[in-house]
């Protein structure tokens, strides 16, 4: 008896504390909405046959529901602003845990970067992410310096200073989020042309780095044991700029280890992308526009070279990605 | 006995994470000082068993000259006694040394630029051990002590990892008992210790860490931030200090609790002192302490002429100065004048006196805000020649923290004035209280660090403003 008192105190702050950890956390539902991406993914049927794994150059400019809408292909796109290449990595090791697509397509961009660069992108990609041993490593190779694993368990000690930054939003929103994408893809209808191009800076060094090396034979071997089609792909962004030497390794690792390499920089003509009403931020992504010209491209491709299935004359599946899709057209009127 | 071994190893391996040469420092001044007082009482017990009868167990017997008196009533024994003075001496001057070169090493390197290429850094927790290893070997010389047979119990108390940042300075005496006695680990202490703790944390990040930001702005611009804006620093450093050092000394007290090791106070609310005088009585008690009985005292305390017993006073807060950094000889020696001199600005009234002195320790911290002597001087001439307080008071939401900041620290800062004056009875509550109250305390002291605690990424978590000394 002595101790039920002391019990019931120990489960009331057990529960203030949990319930500040989800009010203090952002809630991503109107502003930076890429923080939403990665939970997104959990509430969804998990019967894609391709999946995009990448940065921003994938969920700025390939929208699922074109390709639905052209081919009946069903995709989804785990992309995160600059989403490094071992996140990638243990994002597509998390998805083969709930699915196993035919088709895995990663773009190449992130090759450039072989340090952790931020911890702000690091936050809008992992935080919420499930817990799991993919969560735990992706925590550990992403950290920069000055973050530690504590503050990614317990959320509390990272945003609690945003005690006094809270809003309607953070109540709402409490418990239950919104989806802001569709199937991964953020619409995006600004326009901001491309007004310069970029100028070629000399690099010190045009190698890929070892530690990226290493986690792109880590995708590539994951696929193969899977028996899932490995697709590289280049988007067609202008900034930043993609060197010759970063293209002639990805050429040259394709050939390696016989995997299909898309550049859609060199296809932008046949494409049919004009960087003067195609782009919404001066030619780093794509609009609705340039994404959709681009979707329907690629989805040509990806019907033709992997056989996917038409999912338009699955009933039951047709079904949903019908009224998905109406929702996307509603969205991007 | 195993909760020493394992302290000893944690102490030990703390230092060793700091780099090995701090280790090295530590073992110099553990080994000198008790192979010094082994030698002094293995003279002394020679000696002791025929001729002198000096009282170990006598602990009461604060007067060491009296002992003196007894020691000297024997030839063979004042020789004995000679032979021990110069060991005693020779120890103090070689660990004193040590302390002394690195304090004017630090100054001449970040002042005049010594030794450009090499970076100096202070052995872990050199300010503190030193005194406590100088307070052992004269209280063995002087007999109040016995020299400790054990070496790895002498070393634990040197090398104790709590007070190894800020203190307290502890005395040997007080410390065997606390470290070595039987059934340390209590529940009941461990409750009193979390909170103790959780109150520090408190004190720390949610108050003197707020504090921080705003005196990091004014300090960061002398050209801008005067007058009124350095009036406001002054005032706020106090809080800062106060809350910041107070704080890990609770920290290290509710620690030290929590293994069933009771560590003197080191802070009796000293902002409410009503001379500088008091002050001195109530803060940093550790260090004012151990400077009245290795210091004061042997230099003829108040045990001359009036003249004598003034400029002791002063050589005093002139060493207490020096012992925070060469920086702060002048401010040691302002405080030594204010409490000799500091009955002219008594009146009657206790508020007023109270405030007199808060002002007076605030405007003398500016020695640790501004670090530069000059530039101290310059921003409290300020106060009287930049009339900008109409200015400062319109732009106070610009200096870092906005209005639910500041509602945060206003109450916290009364919370803690509340505490400090209704302390006894605070604290003699919550000991009375049954489990559940204590841990309701403990969840919402936790909370209250958790969320509005000034922390986490660009926040160092380990840096105390008092253990830079």
């Amino acid at each position: 008896m002595k101790y039920i008192k002391p019990t019931i105190v120990i489960i009331i702050f057990i529960l203030i504390f949990i319930f500040l950890n989800k009010l203090l956390s952002p809630k991503y539902m109107t502003d930076l909405v890429e923080g939403n991406m990665t939970y997104e993914y959990y509430g969804e049927e998990k019967n894609h046959e391709v999946i995009f794994i990448g940065d921003c150059e994938v969920y700025a400019n390939f929208s699922p529901m074109v390709l639905y809408e052209q081919e009946g292909i069903i995709s989804y796109v785990r992309g995160n602003s600059q989403q490094l290449i071992w996140q990638s990595y243990y994002m597509l090791k998390e998805t083969l845990k709930y699915e196993t697509p035919k088709v895995v397509v990663f773009n190449v961009n992130s090759m450039r970067y072989s340090e952790p660069v931020s911890e702000a992108y690091n936050r809008l990609a992992i935080d919420k992410m499930k817990w799991s041993k993919e969560k735990v490593d992706i925590i550990k190779a992403s950290m920069t310096e000055e973050e530690s694993f504590l503050s990614y368990l317990i959320p509390l000690l990272r945003y609690h200073s945003r005690f006094d930054k809270l809003t309607s939003e953070d109540f709402k929103y409490l418990l239950k989020t919104k989806n802001n994408t569709y199937n991964g893809f953020l619409i995006n209808k600004n326009v901001k042309p491309l007004e310069n191009l970029p100028t070629k800076r000399r690099l010190a060094n045009y190698n890929f780095s070892e530690n990226c090396y290493e986690y792109l034979n880590k995708i590539t071997e994951l696929c193969k044991q899977n028996n899932i089609k490995l697709v590289l792909i280049k988007a067609p962004s202008v900034y930043p700029y993609w060197y010759d030497e970063y293209e002639e390794q990805i050429q040259k690792y394709a050939k390696e280890n016989n995997l299909d390499y898309y550049n859609f920089k060199e296809k932008v003509q046949e494409i049919g992308i004009d960087y003067s009403a195609d782009t919404y931020d001066g030619g780093l992504h794509l609009n609705l526009e340039g994404a959709t010209k681009l979707s329907k491209y690629f989805s040509k491709i990806l019907k033709e070279k992997y056989r996917l299935t038409d999912y338009r004359e699955d009933e039951e599946i047709s079904k949903i990605y019908n009224e998905k899709l109406e929702r996307y057209k509603e969205a991007i009127k | 006995m195993l909760i020493n071994i394992l302290l000893l190893i944690l102490s030990i391996g703390i230092y060793v994470s700091f780099g090995i040469s701090n280790l090295i420092y530590i073992l110099f001044s553990t080994v000198t000082t008790y192979a010094a007082a082994r030698i002094i009482s293995n003279k002394r017990s020679i000696e002791g068993c025929t001729n002198c009868n000096i009282n170990y167990a006598d602990k009461e017997n604060k007067n060491a000259e009296i002992i003196e008196e007894v020691k000297g009533e024997n030839y063979k024994n004042n020789q004995n006694k000679k032979n021990g003075k110069w060991i005693l001496i020779i120890t103090i001057a070689v660990n004193a040394c040590i302390l002394i070169a690195i304090k004017i090493l630090l100054y001449g390197q970040a002042k005049l630029n010594w030794l450009s290429g090499i970076q100096i850094i202070a052995p872990l927790g050199i300010s503190y051990y030193t005194l406590q290893v100088i307070s052992y070997i004269v209280d063995v010389y002087k007999g109040k002590i016995e020299a400790e047979k054990n070496f790895f119990k002498y070393f634990l108390y040197v090398v104790y990892f709590p007070y190894l940042f800020i203190g307290p300075i502890t005395r040997y005496e007080n410390m065997k008992e606390e470290l070595f006695k039987k059934e340390k680990i209590k529940l009941e202490n461990i409750y009193n210790g979390v909170i103790r703790i959780l109150w520090g944390l408190t004190k720390k990040f949610v108050i003197a860490g707020r504090v921080g930001i705003l005196i990091g702005t004014i300090s960061s611009d002398v050209s801008i931030y005067k007058g009124a804006y350095a009036l406001l620093a002054m005032l706020l450093y106090s809080v800062q200090l106060y809350a910041d050092f107070s704080g890990g000394i609770d920290i290290v007290i509710g620690g030290s609790k929590m293994l069933g090791i009771n560590l003197k106070e080191n802070f009796d609310s000293p902002y409410l002192s009503q001379s500088i005088k008091e002050f001195w009585r109530r803060w940093h008690i550790a260090l004012s302490s151990w400077l009245r009985d290795y210091i004061y005292i042997p230099l003829g305390g108040n045990r001359c002429s009036k003249i004598r017993n003034k400029i002791n006073v002063i050589i005093t807060f002139v060493i207490s100065g020096f012992w925070h950094g060469m920086n702060y000889l002048l401010w040691g020696l302002l405080h030594g004048l204010l409490v000799v001199y500091g009955k002219i600005l008594k009146t009657k009234w206790k508020p007023i006196n109270i405030i007199i002195t808060f002002l007076l320790i605030s405007i003398l911290w500016s020695f640790f805000i501004w670090t530069d002597t000059l530039t101290s001087l310059q921003m409290i001439g300020s106060i009287f020649t930049n009339f900008n307080y109409v200015e400062m008071l319109s732009n106070f939401l610009n200096l870092g923290l906005n209005i639910a900041n500041i509602v945060v620290l206003i109450i916290s800062v009364i919370v803690l004035i509340i505490f400090d004056i209704k302390k006894e009875k605070i604290i003699t509550k919550i000991k009375n209280y049954k489990i559940e109250g204590k841990l309701a305390i403990i969840g919402t002291l936790a909370i209250i660090v958790l969320v509005f605690g000034i922390y986490g990424i660009g926040f160092n978590v380990s840096e105390f403003i008092y253990s830079k000394f």
